[in-house]
């Protein structure tokens, strides 16, 4: 008897490196279906909370690059603006259907294997799930999960987060996703090979789902290769985001989202 | 004694746990080295506590870290991994490791405490680092990531241990 519940004892921390070990796995394979309202992850507010004061103090130390870098902004929008109003039909279908929401980058990674941002808006702000997120250089990522002043968003350095694009000279669509390789480059996928690619194409997105407008910048054409036996381009994009740099994003409603999606169930 | 080492474990749980938290995504050197050095304080849990706790403080703590890496489950497996191995590997560092009022440099001499720990700082980044990978690709960079992640890691822990026992030695 006293050695079977030696033994027992022996076997119970066993158990419960087992029971722990098989939770964590739980979670994390929960955590991975795509768009959730996890209790655990950087949106909630402890998290987002720490996050920021971390995020004030290290931006305190770099005013000046951050100034430098919203003047580089205004001048382009500046510009764009006067382009609009030479042409003021051009864009009168996207004017009304975007709304844009601001907001700062708290927390950001680009080495990990899968790379999540944290942003200081939340579902006081507008923010919901789904959102897509873009920058004045180029896309970001797609919000994944929301709490009252703080957002967690998929990163494109993210293995699961699919982009649909578009080869804007030649107008093919194909899909960019991320290699894990670096924070630079990223891949296209799904370019039939009867397309002339060439270096320095631009990728842009295609507007056909309600996440990101059309015609955004994604990054452009760095490398491609064709082997006889392959249907696809295997091409290789330079991001066109610095990652690295992040501060200012901005996050995109679509407002005509439900009508869109509704009319495709069908 | 029990005193100073209630102290001691304050202090680390300060130094190694809470100040790891703000700081999570911002200590990277040279895109291949992270400072995960939170894995000492569980490493320098007193030993009179028994494995079954160790493990739950280490996933407790472990997932603490995940909520705010966005990677839950992660950190706190790797941790749950370790803490089942700790008592082992430090009874093949020192034989009478019952007796140790606590586990500093002081008790375990320098040679001993980095036998004890990089061992272990390994295997928990080894794991990490391969759970979020999730599979053998890239195995190159991942080796290479955990051994410079755990040299860094190790560092700090090393410092922050170094620091809070020379103050106890005034005491």
């Amino acid at each position: 008897m006293r050695r079977l519940l030696n033994f027992l004892y022996k076997r119970r921390e066993i158990g419960v490196f087992l029971v722990l070990e098989i939770l964590s796995i739980w979670l994390l394979v929960s955590y991975n279906n795509r768009y959730n309202a996890s209790f655990f992850n950087s949106s909630n507010q402890l998290s987002g909370f720490v996050s920021q004061s971390s995020q004030n103090v290290s931006d305190y130390f770099q005013l000046d690059k951050i100034n430098e870098r919203l003047m580089q902004e205004n001048e382009l929008l500046q510009e764009e603006l006067r382009r609009l109003r030479i042409s003021p039909t051009a864009f009168l279908d996207t004017i009304n259907r975007y709304e844009v929401i601001g907001a700062r980058v708290v927390a950001n990674t680009v080495n990990r294997s899968s790379n999540f941002l944290t942003i200081s808006a939340g579902k006081k702000d507008g923010i919901e799930i789904g959102m897509g997120i873009i920058t004045s250089s180029g896309i970001v990522g797609q919000v994944k999960s929301v709490s009252d002043n703080f957002a967690t968003v998929y990163s494109l350095l993210h293995p699961n987060f699919l982009i649909s694009s578009m080869v804007k000279r030649t107008q093919t669509k194909g899909t960019v996703q991320w290699d894990q390789a670096d924070y630079l480059h990223a891949e296209l996928k799904y370019i039939p090979r009867h397309i002339k690619l060439k270096k320095g194409d631009s990728v842009v997105t295609s507007g056909f789902n309600s996440v990101f407008p059309e015609d955004i910048l994604i990054g452009i054409i760095d490398e491609f290769d064709l082997k006889d036996q392959m249907t696809f381009y295997q091409t290789r994009i330079q991001l066109a985001t610095d990652f690295t740099s992040l501060g200012q994003v901005y996050a995109i409603k679509d407002l005509l989202k439900q009508e869109k999606d509704s009319l495709e169930l069908l | 004694m029990n005193r100073l080492s209630i102290r001691e474990q304050i202090l680390n749980f300060f130094f190694l746990m809470l100040i790891q938290l703000p700081l999570i995504h911002r200590i990277t050197l040279f895109d291949q080295a992270f400072g995960f050095f939170y894995v000492g304080f569980l490493l320098l849990l007193p030993v009179n506590i028994s494995r079954s706790y160790l493990m739950i403080i280490g996933f407790f703590s472990g997932l603490l870290v995940d909520v705010f890496s966005n990677t839950p489950g992660m950190h706190a497996s790797a941790c749950v991994f370790i803490m089942f191995f700790r008592n082992f590997w430090l009874s093949f560092i020192n034989n009478d490791w019952r007796e140790l009022p606590n586990l500093n440099i002081l008790f375990l001499k320098t040679t001993g405490f980095f036998a004890f720990i990089f061992p272990l700082i390994l295997v928990h980044h080894l794991v990490l680092f391969l759970v979020e990978n999730g599979g053998f690709h890239f195995f190159g960079q991942i080796v290479a990531r955990s051994f410079f992640s755990t040299l860094f890691s190790g560092l700090i822990i090393f410092l922050v241990n170094f620091t809070c026992s020379g103050n106890k030695k005034k005491a």
